[in-house]
């Protein structure tokens, strides 16, 4: 049986406030929850064209120098 | 590295009586006893005479006798007899510890005195509650405290260690596990689902099926570890809170250090099935300290190794998470009391 063990990481701030997951993955991976962004953006916010791109909020960031 | 500000368990309510118990806490010799009046008391562990440990001596009324010259100290710890002088010396004095008696066990603060309040001490009710059977004890280890801590919080060990009692495969194949951290406290959770039940599970909920099993784990700092652990016939609804037709267990974990490589590891394992069937809370009890004993053979080989060689270098796995996010609140929470001892140093 393939191992399958996954972890996943919620961070929650003094001021309760609770960041999106990670999730550390048995393949080595770290996984970020966000949002994908969509084509409008790219253009508006002048993005790269190409690859995935997710945006993350800040509470996440702190989270992740926290965290990991 | 010792966190002083905060309460640890010194003894088992038991263990303390009318004759002194000498304990060592946080590198700091402790004399715990019970005064004339059933008060409990805590001293340092040293006679301000001539040193001699004053859990040598014995209680007398509300008083502790040193056994070597006989001085008395009362319950602030003041001399308040030298035989054979009427002068008592005003340094003649024993440093004092505030206490509390509360879940069975008797609870010590090691740090600045008019810190100390007993509203903070971590809840542990399983042990006095009615409604659960519970049974705590204790076991001297060898081995630094945080070692113990990690080890709670990292439950794909049972697959390992405990493969005979309270583990098995399922625990580390197909595991999702989910590490929440607040700024002081570790909650990790596991669900176990459609799997079989452990051999302890087994034969304390009789299941015949595949089970739905949870491990949820409640990190306070510094060294308590609430357990609630369970399991259910699969498919009846567990995971979403109904838990029904299983057993629920808490296994209670307080660990206060001793020294730097030794801890007092204060445990109780607690069941919400037959609560007032005293050979069912013996049955669980046994069949959890069987698995304890494995683990204390590994807390002790590891810190062997540590001691030979503090700085070799560790490799982190995911299972780690939940131990190193306490190792994290632990650092912080000394880098406070460090900083603060400090700045009142430096206001004196």
């Amino acid at each position: 049986m393939a191992v399958n063990f996954r972890v996943e990481l919620i961070w929650q701030g003094s001021d309760d406030n609770e960041a999106s997951s990670m999730f550390l993955t048995s393949d080595g991976r770290v996984i970020l929850q966000g949002c994908g962004i969509s084509a409008q953006e790219r253009e508006a916010l002048a993005l790269p064209r190409d690859g995935d791109l997710i945006s993350v909020d800040r509470a996440l960031i702190r989270a992740i120098k926290d965290m990991l | 590295m010792f966190l002083r500000n905060c309460w640890y368990v010194a003894a088992l309510n038991d263990e303390v009586r009318d004759r002194p118990l000498g304990r060592m806490i946080l590198g700091e010799p402790v004399v715990l006893f019970r005064a004339g009046d059933g008060t409990l008391r805590a001293f340092e562990d040293r006679c301000p005479h001539r040193q001699l440990p004053l859990s040598m001596g014995k209680v007398v009324g509300d008083a502790l006798q040193c056994h070597y010259h006989g001085l008395r100290f009362d319950g602030s710890g003041k001399c308040v007899r030298v035989p054979g002088q009427d002068h008592i010396p005003h340094n003649a004095r024993a440093r004092t510890y505030p206490v509390a008696e509360r879940y069975r066990w008797i609870w010590i603060w090691m740090g600045d005195p008019a810190l100390a309040d007993p509203a903070q001490i971590c809840d542990f009710h399983w042990l006095s509650d009615p409604d659960w059977g519970a049974k705590p004890s204790y076991l001297h280890v060898e081995a630094n405290w945080q070692l113990i801590v990690d080890n709670l919080l990292d439950l794909t060990h049972l697959a390992f260690v405990h493969e005979t009692t309270i583990g098995n495969m399922a625990l580390v194949e197909h595991a999702a596990v989910k590490v929440q951290r607040a700024p002081n406290n570790v909650l990790v959770t596991r669900w176990i689902i459609d799997q079989p039940a452990p051999p302890t599970f087994v034969k304390v909920g009789r299941f015949t099926g595949n089970v739905d099993r949870w491990q949820i784990i409640d990190y306070t700092p510094p060294a308590f570890l609430r357990l609630d652990v369970g399991a259910c016939p699969t498919g009846t609804g567990a995971p979403e809170g109904r838990r029904v037709g299983g057993i629920g267990m808490r296994n209670l974990n307080a660990i206060t250090p001793e020294t730097e490589t030794t801890s007092h590891y204060f445990w109780a394992q607690a069941h919400d099935f037959e609560p007032h069937n005293a050979e069912m809370t013996e049955r669980v009890f046994e069949q959890i300290k069987t698995a304890f004993l494995e683990d204390v053979a590994v807390f002790t080989a590891q810190q062997r190794m540590i001691s030979l060689r503090p700085d070799a270098p560790q490799v982190d796995i995911n299972a780690d998470a939940g131990g190193i996010q306490a190792r994290r609140i632990v650092d912080r929470l000394y880098r406070e009391e460090q900083d603060a001892a400090a700045h009142a140093t430096a206001a004196e």
